[in-house]
């Protein structure tokens, strides 16, 4: 293969992976800004979501409907969640990372519990390959990427053109100021925890059609969504989807040029770096809402 | 009047030598422990749970007191682990060199990790010893030979105390017990000393802190290093111990189980860490559980205790008994709750 199209396909690798930490990073950062509670557990909602589809598709449903599915569980699950428990940690932003912690460890056990530890996979949904002068093109992570651009690009239409968008970005912004100018805060928290675990559910789903997963992938993933949403500066959603290109770019190249095994240091090392020097992120974020401390 | 404020000092001594008597009292009684003749799995799991225990002191200075987070504790002791096993292999250094040594060697790395991530503050502080803890895990597992990669490294040297071979499981566990209290009087020191003082400051409110002249940012490197030290110290007598130490164990999810257990036994109170290792330790061959249900018990655990005891099990405990007990003290628990809830 010629070098020119050995970097093309990293590029194409690194997008599909990219696309999956974008998804958990999105929710990772609009539920910091609007809420301020760092939830780790979010990489175990994209789990159960990649389980969720390894489920649907092992009982015989086709792979669309299976992705259908996860989103609505995770979304559900989302939803539970913060009824039940984030939402009597808002005073203390502190506890509901706490919290995430404990969920973490739940989370995983229970899928352990009923589905053991090993790896899950499921037979790929696209198998053709397409070959474009010499580049070999896997039409899944294709597939994986314009999903992901279609539902964020969806995500950011809703963000900054509609009137709850605005609400939204008011609420991140100055959530005491824009509960007095009458935006339900309140219900915006809920919906925010349901559409991150809604799109968290969307990764996993897309995850598992690239790569086999087992009940501790989100850990990783979580890390890294982090990452991205650190980078890009939490509470900043353009900046997510910016970091998660740099960092999917990043990946990629490592693992086509021969240091694949420090692959999972990349993100780390190259988000402390940027915390370090920025600590606000690359594009600037919000420190999370200001609280009556 | 100079002799009523020493009176007032003496009384605070005093006031402060009886929150560590019930600490020393269980320490003997578990020390105590062997001569009912234990059995081997019995002792093994009272020293990990001790080695645990020792680490869980160092978190409670770090959260319990300064009110920081670490996610990265795990990675301290693995450093002490390592430093203990790389200097046993290259320069023949025994156990009880290793320990100033190891440490010392954590310290560093407390010191490393945390300039920059106090640094960055807030929020980002426990998202990036996380990350630190993950970048050791990376960084031992692509060590080459020099670490041992995956499989770790083995360290099979004797510990020996005026000649006398250690190796030993009952000794073990009563040299663990001397360790352990020893970290439960230093965090006490700690605790009841104007730094102890001046790190409850910096929780309770940072820019006044800042504003009475603390160096807020010097104390909370501090207090992260006095964690490492303790962490350090456990992670050799946990190599030597295991004889057998791999990257896996010290990574960021046994940090969250070390976060886990210092707040299950409440990260305030001297009592909390010995009552959070233990009960971790224990729970599940108490409840006969396998170690996944054991692991969503202390999951549940832990949200139960957050969501309704703020203070930890022991806290609760304390509060409710001081309630039951007495009325006068009674309202003045309530208040502390209230004051607590505010928060």
């Amino acid at each position: 293969m010629r070098a020119v199209d050995i970097f093309i396909q990293q590029i194409l690798n690194g997008l599909s992976i990219a696309s999956v930490i974008t998804l958990i990073a999105i929710g990772v950062t609009l539920i910091f800004g609007l809420t301020g509670i760092i939830n780790f557990a979010h990489g175990e909602f994209l789990m159960i979501g990649g389980i969720v589809t390894w489920l649907a598709v092992s009982a015989g449903l086709g792979f669309p409907l299976a992705v259908v599915l996860a989103i609505l569980a995770v979304g559900l699950m989302g939803y539970i969640l913060e009824r039940g428990l984030f939402r009597f940690t808002l005073e203390r932003p502190t506890n509901g990372f706490i919290v995430s912690l404990g969920l973490i460890v739940v989370l995983q056990h229970v899928v352990v519990l009923f589905w053991n530890p090993n790896q899950k996979s499921i037979p790929r949904p696209l198998t053709t390959v397409w070959e474009v002068g010499g580049v070999r093109i896997a039409s899944v992570r294709v597939m994986v990427i314009a999903i992901t651009i279609a539902v964020v690009a969806l995500s950011f239409r809703m963000i900054t053109a509609s009137r709850y968008g605005r609400a939204l970005r008011a609420s991140v912004e100055d959530r005491d100021t824009a509960a007095l100018m009458g935006i339900p805060v309140r219900r915006y928290i809920t919906g925010v925890f349901v559409l991150g675990s809604a799109l968290a559910g969307l990764g996993g789903a897309l995850l598992i059609a690239l790569f086999p997963i087992t009940p501790f992938t989100g850990g990783t993933m979580v890390m890294k969504g982090f990452a991205v949403a650190l980078i890009g500066g939490l509470g900043n959603i353009y900046g997510a989807v910016a970091a998660g290109l740099i960092l999917g770019i990043v990946e990629g190249f490592s693992a086509g040029y021969g240091f694949s095994q420090w692959t999972d240091a990349y993100s780390f090392a190259l988000m402390i770096l940027v915390l370090i020097v920025r600590p606000h992120g690359l594009f600037g974020g919000t420190s999370g809402p200001r609280m009556a401390s | 009047m100079k002799e009523g404020l020493r009176q007032d000092r003496a009384g605070s001594v005093f006031k402060a030598l009886r929150s560590l008597l019930p600490v020393l009292v269980i320490l003997a009684l578990i020390a105590a422990v062997p001569l009912f003749s234990p059995s081997n799995r019995f002792l093994s799991l009272a020293i990990s749970a001790g080695i645990n225990v020792i680490a869980l002191y160092g978190l409670s200075v770090l959260f319990g007191q300064t009110g920081i987070l670490s996610m990265g504790h795990a990675a301290l002791v693995g450093v002490g682990a390592y430093a203990a096993a790389i200097l046993a292999r290259d320069f023949g250094v025994g156990f009880w060199a290793a320990l100033p040594a190891a440490a010392l060697a954590s310290a560093v790395f407390a010191m490393i990790v945390g300039i920059p991530s106090l640094r960055v503050g807030g929020h980002h502080f426990v998202i990036m010893t996380f990350a630190f803890g993950q970048l050791l895990a990376i960084v031992l597992t692509n060590g080459g030979d020099y670490t041992g990669a995956a499989t770790g490294l083995d360290l099979a040297g004797p510990v020996t105390l005026f000649g006398a071979d250690m190796s030993d499981l009952t000794r073990y566990y009563l040299m663990v017990v001397a360790f352990v209290t020893s970290a439960a009087v230093a965090s006490w020191a700690i605790i009841n000393s104007s730094y102890g003082r001046t790190l409850r400051a910096i929780r309770e409110n940072e820019k006044l802190a800042a504003s009475l002249g603390i160096n807020v940012g010097r104390h909370k490197i501090g207090a992260f290093v006095v964690s490492g030290i303790f962490a350090g110290i456990s992670g050799v007598l946990l190599a030597y111990f295991l004889g057998h130490i791999s990257p896996s164990q010290f990574s960021s999810f046994p940090s969250i189980y070390l976060a886990l257990m210092v707040m299950i036994g409440g990260a305030r109170l001297i009592e909390g860490p010995l009552a959070g290792g233990i009960l971790v330790a224990f729970l599940p061959e108490v409840l006969n559980l396998d170690p996944v249900q054991s692991r969503i018990v202390y999951g549940v655990c832990l949200i139960a205790v957050i969501m309704l005891l703020p203070d930890g099990l022991i806290g609760g405990i304390v509060r409710a008994l001081r309630a039951a007990f007495s009325g006068k003290p009674k309202q003045e628990t309530q208040q502390r709750g209230a004051a607590e809830a505010q928060r």
